[in-house]
């Protein structure tokens, strides 16, 4: 196998396997934030917020997967 | 960037997100001056954003009505969350941190307008250099403030242990701490500009190559399913575009406060 064809294998194995990690912390931590409002609505902005910032520090995890298969597909030529 | 455009459609359609170079200025020593599609889409959105407030700023009303509750929605959308979060100290932030939300906004929605080839679209968010840039600002503006109101030593020994570590611990667990902390001041700014370069990318490519599928194979099986995808994808950007811009803006003042209250 020449390197831009396991540049773009690895870019398609890596990327798969990166969403599985942040989609269960992403399916969680909803789960969770719809379990909080539900039991105290009144404090359903903060839960809000709280959500909003894991929900980013989730997302980030598979983005750096994102950019490193961007790097394999157009980087390894 | 991305690779030349073909025969194929859906490589053709890629080929949105290549930065065409529209005006050529000569480089000054590395830095490259030339007038691109990317810089006029940022200046598009910063008159925007700019001629917006400047409008319903100019016509205050007691009864706000019109443009002045869209403002007022967006003022409060941005920025409420900042003295929650910093306290009194925050109100000083207000412009900033409205100025990073309504301008990644404006860029985000701008980019999602499709537009005819002679207008050479393209998204200045979905290009690492320009997150990077709006990143860049956050760190200065964090690390500022953090040196500013505790000192270089006591902003350095804010990312020490805790107290209470036993005294033989003590030497071994500091050089490990500040090594985390220095890195984690890093990461911060890096994992913003990632933040929003990826989402804004992979939205636009996910749109992209499901047109070129559209136009690559011109039957109804593709046609259909995809152009549906497409336009529920489109709303779904939409959708994106507000969150991205208030992740911004949040985790902006979230690491604004970690470095004014240092060590509490």
């Amino acid at each position: 196998m020449d390197a831009p064809t396991a540049a773009r294998l690895a870019a398609g194995i890596g990327m798969g396997l990166a969403t599985i990690g942040p989609g269960i912390g992403i399916g969680l931590l909803t789960g969770h934030t719809s379990e909080a409002i539900a039991r105290q609505p009144e404090a359903s902005g903060d839960i809000r917020t709280a959500f909003i910032i894991g929900l980013a520090l989730a997302e980030a995890l598979a983005l750096y997967a994102f950019v490193i298969a961007i790097i394999l597909l157009f980087v390894v030529k | 960037m991305l690779a030349d455009a073909g025969a194929n459609k859906v490589v053709e359609a890629l080929s949105e997100l290549n930065v065409q170079t529209l005006v050529h200025i000569p480089k000054v020593g590395p830095i490259d001056f030339s007038i691109s599609n990317a810089v006029i889409y940022m200046w598009v959105s910063a008159v925007i954003v700019f001629v917006f407030f400047f409008v319903v700023a100019r016509r205050l009303k007691k009864e706000p009505d019109g443009l002045q509750i869209i403002a007022e929605i967006l003022l409060n959308f941005a920025t409420g969350h900042l003295t929650g979060q910093i306290g009194e100290k925050g109100k000083k932030y207000y412009y900033l941190i409205l100025t990073f939300f309504s301008y990644i906004l404006v860029t985000n929605l701008v980019g999602l307008i499709p537009k005819p080839e002679a207008l050479h679209p393209y998204t200045p968010t979905a290009n690492i250099n320009v997150t990077a840039g709006l990143a860049i600002v956050v760190f200065v503006v964090t690390q500022y403030q953090g040196f500013r109101r505790h000192g270089a030593g006591g902003y350095m020994k804010s990312w020490l242990t805790p107290p209470g570590v036993p005294k033989l611990m003590r030497v071994p667990l500091n050089a490990l701490f500040f090594v985390v902390h220095l890195m984690g001041e890093f990461f911060k700014p890096l994992s913003l500009a990632v933040r929003l370069f990826g989402n804004t990318i992979a939205g636009h490519l996910i749109i992209l190559v499901m047109l070129g599928l559209l136009l690559q194979y011109a039957s109804a099986l593709v046609i259909i399913p995809a152009g549906l995808f497409v336009v529920i994808m489109m709303a779904f950007e939409v959708f994106v575009a507000f969150i991205q811009a208030y992740i911004f803006s949040l985790l902006s003042v979230v690491y604004v406060e970690t470095a004014i209250y240092a060590g509490h």
